[in-house]
Parts: C-alpha cells; sequence; structure tokens
C-alpha cells in the first residue's frame, strides 16, 4: 500500500467552551505529490481541517481533539506547531494578516530565520523563493505598497522558503481581483505540477478547482459529504447545490443537455456538443435566473434622467495617487448595475463620490438631476445608501435591532415609520429571531446581510454595495444578491454593486460598467461586454466558461448554462425539422 | 507629521544601521549641549545636506516645518520678554530689541520689554527642536524599521521577541489608522455628522467607533499570532539576522565623523566654551 504523506483517522474536535462538534469523524488520506482540493461553505470546519493538518489545533487554538493524525511521519500535535512549520506550510486568505517582514526579501526570510537556519542557506532560499514566485524585481518592495496578488505570492514564498513537503492553503483568493487569482491559481500549479509539492486546498472558486485538483471533498458541518476525483464529485450535481457548493456553469451546462460525460473544460463541452454526445430532450431546463428580463428593462431606463450622474470626475489621494482620471457615468432610475475592474481601477473611489465620502479635485456630482458637491454625506445618506465591503467595519451597536435602528435615527426618521421597517427587514433578510443578538456573534454572511440592513433601514433611493460577495460561500452570496434584486424589482430601488465575479454579473447585472485607470473604459449589458475580449482583456476581466462554450458553437455569448442549453436545445429541434424534411 | 521610511538606494539609506543610529545618537547630543543659534544652525545645515544625500522628501514636511515656525516665534518671544541668559559673546544681551507693548498704544505702552539675550536664548530653544526633529525624520526616513528593530535586538539586553514586537505593533499603527477611517466614513454613511455637536457630544460620537475598532484589531492580532506560529516564530532562540551588518568603509567615514564630531564638540565648550552663548 502507498505510504500516505497527510493521514487522518476519524477525527473530531471541539473549540474549548463550545459544545458544538467543529469535525465529526473526518477521515483523509493524501498521498505525496496529490492535489486535494476541500470544497464547503463557511463554518463548516475546511479551516479547523487545516489547522489540525499543521498542528495550529489543538496546541495553539485550545479545543478537544480525538482521533488519528498522522501527517509526514510525525504526530502534529506532539512535534508541536514550530516543527511542523518546516513540514506544513500554511497559507491564509487575507494576505494583510501574514506578512511579517518590512520588505519583501525580509518577509520570505522570515520563517527559515525562526528555525535558525545559516545567514548563506537562508539567502539561497530567499532567492529560490522569489523566483519560483515570480516576485524578481520586488525584493526591496515594501509589502504593504504590493497589490492583492503580490502579496498573496509573497505569502506563500515565505511558506515556500520553509521548504515543506505538504502546502495547505485556506481561501488563498479569497481577496484578490480576477488578476491576483490567475497569478496565485498558476503559482499553486506550479507548486503541484512542477515543484511536487502536495496541495491541499480550501477554496470556494469552483471552475479553477476543476482542472487543478486530483481529488476534490466537500464538507458541510465538520464531515465530507463527498469526496472524490473531480469528475465523481462534480457529476453529483444535485448533492453539491444541496450544499450550497456553485456548480461550475460547464458542469451544469453538461448536466442540463444529458451529455454522455461531464465536461470540465471549455474544449470538452464544445467537443461533447460538436460530436452530438448529449441527449437534450432531457427536459430538464429550468428558469435561467433574475437575468431574462435584461434588456426590456435597461432601453426603458435609458429614456429618463439619470438618478446619478458622474461628468468628468477626477481625485487625487493625498499621497499623491490619481485615482479618477475623467471619469463618466450615468445611472438611471431602478437599475441593476455592476462596476467592474481590476484592484485600483477607480471602482470604490468613484462610487464614495457618489454620498460625499469624497470630493472631487474636478467635475461634478449629480444626483436626481442636480450637483451635489455641496452636499454633506450626513444629508445624502437618506438618498444615497453605502454598503462598505467589510461587515466588521460598519456595525457599531450592541444588538441587531440597535444596529438598525442606528441609521434611521441619525436621519431623524418618524418613530413608528422606523419601527415598521425595521420589522419588514428583519423578516426579510432572515434575522428576525436574531434580535438581541450582538452583531459579531452572527455568521460573515449574517453580519454581511445585517450591514446591508442596516442601510436599507435608512430608506435610500440608491444602493451601492461595495463588494458584497467577499469572502462569502455562494449560498451567501446568493443571499445577498437576491435580496439587492427583490428591493430592485419590488421597492424601485438602483442598485450598484461592485464586484469582481462576473458569475454574480452574468446572474444579476442589467448593466455593466468596466473601469480601468480611473476611467469608464466601456459599458453595456453583461452579453455586450463579455462580447467584446478586447474590453474583458484590458479590464483583466475573465467571462464566464459557459460564455466561451456559446461563443465557440454559436458565435454568441450566452451568460448561463440554461440559456446556452435552450439554444442547444432550439437548435437540435430545427435540425431534427429540416432533416425530417 | 514624520515621514515615513522609503527603501530607496542612496548612500545614506545603503549605511549601516548602526552608523546611522551613531550619528543619530550624535547629533541630538550635540544639539543638546550646544546652546549658541549660529553653531546649532551649522548642525542644522549639515543634517539638512545628510536628508539631501538620502534624498529626504522635504516637501511632506511642510506643514511640520509651519508648525514649528509659529512655536519658534512663540518660542523666542517669551524668551526673549522672560529670560536673559549670559551670553559670552555680546557685549549687551540685556539691550532691549522692542516691546511687545509698542510704546504708541496710549496708557499700557510700552511694556513686556523683548531683550536681545533673551531673543537669542529663544531663537537657539527653538533651533534644538528643528535639529531634533529633522534627525529623527531623517533617520526614520533612511532606516527601516526592521533595521531598527535589528539594532535594538542587538543590544545585550533585548530578546528578538522582544524587538518583533515592537516592530509588530509599529505596523499595527497605520492598519488601525484605515480603520479608524473606514469606521468613520461607515459611520458618516448612516448620517452621522462629526463636524456639528459639543464637545461631548463629538466625543460620544466617536466613542461608538471604539468596539469594533478594538473587535477587529484583537481579531487581526489573532489571525497575525497564527500565521506567526505557522511559520515557527520563537521556535528557536537563534533567530536568523538576515542582514549580518559588516561595517564598510562609508560606515566606519560616518561613524568616525559623528563620534569624532561628538567628542569635538563636548571638548571644544568644555575648554573653549565654543558653541556656548
Amino acid at each position: 500500500m502507498e505510504p500516505m504523506i497527510v493521514s487522518l483517522k476519524d477525527v473530531t474536535f471541539s473549540y474549548k467552551g463550545s459544545k458544538r462538534q467543529a469535525l465529526k469523524g473526518v477521515s483523509l488520506d493524501v498521498k505525496e505529490g496529490e492535489c486535494v482540493a476541500i470544497l464547503g461553505p463557511t463554518g463548516a470546519g475546511k479551516s479547523t481541517l487545516a489547522c489540525v493538518i499543521n498542528g495550529t489545533v489543538p496546541r495553539f487554538i485550545e479545543g478537544k481533539l480525538t482521533g488519528d493524525v498522522v501527517v509526514d511521519g510525525q504526530v502534529p500535535n506532539q512535534v508541536g506547531t514550530a516543527q511542523m512549520a518546516s513540514r506544513v506550510g500554511l497559507v491564509f486568505g487575507d494576505p494583510d494578516t501574514q506578512l511579517f517582514g518590512m520588505t519583501v526579501e525580509e518577509d520570505v526570510a522570515f520563517g527559515p530565520a525562526n528555525l535558525g537556519f545559516d545567514y548563506e542557506i537562508i539567502m539561497q532560499r530567499i532567492k529560490r523563493a522569489i523566483e519560483d514566485m515570480r516576485l524578481q524585481g520586488l525584493e526591496q518592495r515594501a509589502p504593504h505598497r504590493l497589490s492583492g496578488g503580490q502579496k498573496q505570492a509573497t505569502a506563500i514564498a515565505g511558506v515556500y522558503a520553509m521548504l515543506p513537503k505538504i502546502m495547505v492553503l485556506d481561501e488563498p483568493t479569497s481577496m484578490l481581483d480576477p488578476e491576483g487569482k490567475a497569478r496565485v491559481f498558476s503559482i499553486i500549479r506550479d507548486l503541484n505540477k512542477s515543484f511536487g509539492m502536495t496541495v491541499i486546498l480550501i477554496e470556494q472558486e469552483v471552475d479553477d478547482i476543476l482542472e487543478l485538483a486530483d481529488r476534490v471533498f466537500v464538507m458541510k458541518s465538520g464531515e465530507f459529504v463527498l469526496g472524490g476525483t473531480p469528475k465523481e464529485v462534480f457529476a453529483d450535481v444535485d448533492e453539491l447545490r444541496e450544499v450550497g457548493i456553485r456548480v461550475p456553469g460547464i458542469v451544469e451546462f453538461g448536466n442540463l443537455i444529458g451529455a454522455d460525460r461531464t465536461p470540465f473544460s471549455v474544449e470538452e463541452a464544445v467537443s461533447i456538443v460538436k460530436s452530438g454526445a448529449f441527449d437534450v430532450l432531457s427536459d430538464t431546463l429550468a428558469s435561467s435566473g433574475p437575468n431574462r428580463e435584461v434588456d426590456a428593462s435597461n432601453e426603458r431606463a435609458q429614456d429618463i434622467t439619470p438618478i446619478v450622474e458622474a461628468v468628468d470626475l477626477e481625485f487625487r489621494y493625498p499621497m499623491g495617487v490619481k485615482a479618477l482620471d475623467g471619469a463618466n457615468l450615468k445611472i438611471y432610475p431602478g437599475e441593476f448595475v455592476a462596476i467592474v475592474g481590476q484592484n485600483g481601477a477607480g471602482k470604490t473611489t468613484l462610487t464614495r463620490h457618489f454620498n460625499g465620502l469624497l470630493r472631487p479635485s474636478a467635475g461634478d456630482v449629480r444626483l436626481f438631476g442636480k450637483s451635489a458637491l455641496n452636499e454633506p454625506t450626513w444629508k445624502l445618506c437618506s438618498k444615497v445608501g453605502y454598503v462598505f465591503q467589510n461587515p466588521d467595519e460598519q456595525l457599531f451597536c450592541d444588538t441587531v435591532e440597535e444596529e438598525l435602528r442606528f441609521g434611521p435615527m441619525n436621519t431623524g426618521m418618524d418613530k413608528d415609520k422606523m419601527e415598521e421597517a425595521i420589522r419588514d427587514i428583519l423578516l426579510d433578510i432572515g434575522l428576525d429571531k436574531y434580535r438581541q443578538v450582538w452583531p459579531r456573534y452572527l455568521t460573515k454572511g449574517e453580519r454581511q446581510r445585517l450591514a446591508l440592513a442596516s442601510v436599507v433601514a435608512m430608506e435610500p433611493e440608491i444602493l451601492i454595495v461595495d463588494e458584497p460577495t467577499t469572502g462569502l460561500d455562494w449560498l451567501e452570496s446568493l443571499q445577498i444578491l437576491d435580496y439587492l434584486e427583490r428591493l430592485r424589482r419590488e421597492k424601485g430601488k438602483t442598485i450598484l454593486i461592485i464586484t469582481h465575479d462576473m458569475n454574480i454579473v452574468s446572474l444579476y447585472a442589467k448593466r455593466v460598467v468596466v473601469m480601468a485607470n480611473g476611467r469608464v473604459i466601456g459599458e453595456g449589458t453583461p452579453r455586450e461586454v463579455f462580447s467584446q475580449p478586447e474590453l474583458m482583456e484590458h479590464a483583466y476581466l475573465r467571462r464566464p466558461q459557459i460564455a466561451d462554450v456559446s461563443d465557440i458553437l454559436w458565435g454568441e455569448v450566452l451568460l448561463t448554462p440554461h440559456e446556452a442549453a435552450d439554444r442547444l436545445k432550439r437548435s437540435s429541434r430545427m435540425n431534427r425539422e429540416v432533416a425530417g424534411k | 507629521m514624520i515621514v515615513e521610511y522609503e527603501s530607496k538606494q542612496t548612500p545614506i539609506h545603503k549605511l549601516d544601521p548602526r552608523a546611522k543610529f551613531i550619528w543619530l545618537v550624535a547629533t541630538i547630543v550635540i544639539s543638546i549641549i550646544w546652546t549658541d543659534p549660529v553653531y546649532l544652525l551649522g548642525l542644522g545645515l549639515v543634517t539638512v545636506i545628510i536628508g539631501c544625500i538620502g534624498q529626504f522628501p522635504w516637501a511632506k514636511m511642510k506643514g511640520t516645518f509651519m508648525f514649528l515656525l509659529i512655536v519658534t516665534v512663540v518660542i523666542t518671544l517669551i524668551q526673549g520678554a522672560t529670560y536673559v541668559p549670559k551670553v559670552v559673546w555680546l557685549a549687551n544681551p540685556e539691550r532691549v530689541a522692542f516691546h511687545l507693548i509698542p510704546g504708541w498704544i496710549p496708557m499700557i505702552g510700552p511694556a513686556w520689554p523683548v531683550r536681545i539675550g533673551g531673543l537669542i536664548y529663544g531663537l537657539s530653544m527653538a533651533l534644538k527642536v528643528f535639529v531634533v526633529l529633522i534627525t529623527i525624520s531623517v533617520f526614520g526616513y533612511v532606516t527601516s524599521p526592521s533595521e531598527v528593530v535589528q539594532i535594538i535586538v542587538r543590544l545585550p539586553f533585548v530578546s528578538y521577541k522582544s524587538g518583533f514586537v515592537v516592530s509588530a505593533a509599529s505596523k499595527f499603527v497605520p492598519v488601525i489608522q484605515i480603520q479608524l477611517a473606514t469606521l468613520r466614513d461607515a459611520e458618516r454613511s448612516k448620517g452621522v455628522d462629526f463636524d456639528s455637536g459639543s464637545f461631548t457630544e463629538k466625543v460620544k460620537k466617536t466613542s461608538s467607533m471604539l468596539v469594533p475598532l478594538f473587535a477587529n484589531a484583537l481579531s487581526m492580532a489573532d489571525t497575525m499570532a497564527l500565521a506567526m506560529e505557522s511559520r515557527a516564530f520563537g521556535y528557536s532562540k537563534n533567530f536568523t539576522m538576515i542582514r549580518p551588518y559588516q561595517m564598510r568603509v562609508s560606515d566606519r567615514l560616518m561613524v568616525i565623523f559623528s563620534v569624532g564630531g561628538l567628542v569635538a564638540s563636548i571638548v571644544c565648550l568644555a575648554v573653549f566654551k565654543l558653541g556656548a552663548l
């Protein structure tokens, strides 16, 4: 029998002071050189599992651990975390909390220096780590001045320099823009395929895992509910949906058309359709989501006065960075607009002008047709609500209920009206049972919903939501976006989201605004924007894989697997009718 | 505002941090013992030249300099009006230069005479502040905080862990500042008007940010500690310094220049009263 580099048998863990089991009888064997992906909703126990493997649980994070854990021939709990560090490297999602040096070089040296290696060895390792992680030229750069992708590459280099046999990466791309994600995934691929490292990857990005992982495990409530090769796991679409994992677009497409095998790449999906290896008459087509009536509502919007308008907006931060360089944008009442672009494109800076948080150095901001440059934020906020990216930076009160009252009380809303609104909102966002709970005790997804609701409670006509899905799993993301869509459809709110997630854009946005270098460089419906490869490339965006499939097959960009399956069904019928005649 | 460290390849940046530290200490000591404004001006000039070689961004200090200028004027006038020291090289330090309340103001003028000796003494005090501040700023600009930690941990009575804690704490300051700014913006977005209201009301508005600020800081510190543990922090007492500093010719020259300057100024002051008022 082949020896396993990671072997967990019937592992159970409860955090100190908690009765709930974070891990329930988990068993996992990983071969040397394998790439294993672990998926699951937030709170499933994925991070706990990562910490068990490197020994920080239970030596650093206390609790009760039972079962057998053997990693590279060692029992982490007996050996100690620091000694395990040279066997298991652990990389976290937020690069800012794991960079300790004043320069990239110093940060990479941190681990080997802690292990007490000689200066010459450390310098050799720094050189190798920096080369392998493609950080050449950045050695003397301060980590906080790097882009998100470069920061995460530095964090990985810091762990890699300790030459561990196993690399555990806990959602390493969760806070990155598309360019950063692509960089990190490419590095992970190198770690496993080129440098032969064993990789355990905890992720939410299912598309990238398909081709990368040798095996995939799905966790829910502290246990594995699915496990096997990607083909085996992703073939069980119903179970994945049940757990709350996003089914990759092309896999879902294959499922909808009754493909004889599950496609895992654009090429495979195209080949299945071209070879006719599908049974399109298996009538499984469901509703294709909220974006069906996109174009009609958009045309209607163009005829009326913009509710928000940015005119030749320029802005320079005190440190001298020009974040906006003549940005122009019009938003119409009742629209659902997604602003996209890589980090530093000016998305957040632009939208922060709409409620007066920032004032332009040149240009104008018009709300409801009037200049809003002289209106203070505390007045504008009842018209333009702004939800920040991190819920923990916008929840101030002791209970959920108080949090919802905070804004309306500041804006002087009528008390009866306020209480009625709060009652409705709490029911609407599913937090009614937590009225008296301290917001910090809620899960990340619940906190994000509460942060959004606390702004909705002020009843603004325009809602700006900055990166509403960062750090959330797919189900939590859908809950947030569904709520926003309901606000638009039922209450006529105008919604602006800033996002990097093109799947979200496909499903919800009526219009997409693409930004780069402080300017709006393109806009249109998702279909129009995804049909412009040069624009997408310029903004470092990657359209959903199903759009690639439909573009290759029929020369048109379709947004969802349902649309593509629908299209295939129509063309198959037509072909059959032609053949029949 | 103290200017943040910037990684550059200037001759001053490249100096051994110990040499830079010795220069810092020597300059501060000299500025303390000298009282003659002409000498202090000379010392300030040398510091400015060193700053220029290190490409110090003087424009960023404009606000600080304006504030110091106001402080200088106030200190000089108060000293001039209240204190008359013995000035070695001045024949009559008690000579009145002007009155704070001039003679043309009826009933109360002239009053509060400002004397030459006091003015020179006030100027000297203000120049000391200038020199110390510029020296610390230039040092901070050309020496990375980790180099400072490296200096501290090389002291015989300081452990690496203590030095690292100092470094980590210094890294936390800008993070906390950014968080505070975001929390403030989030409150403004929920209708909080920070510009109006009494002092007590303003304090109350600000205090609501403290709980999330501390909670976030604690959570961040927790993750940082986990990440440090995962990178073997504290594994070995023999933490390897990645900069095994070696004194080069330029470093030795800086040390000789600094220590020599310090010794010479003490001797000249003690023997020839050079540098004293």
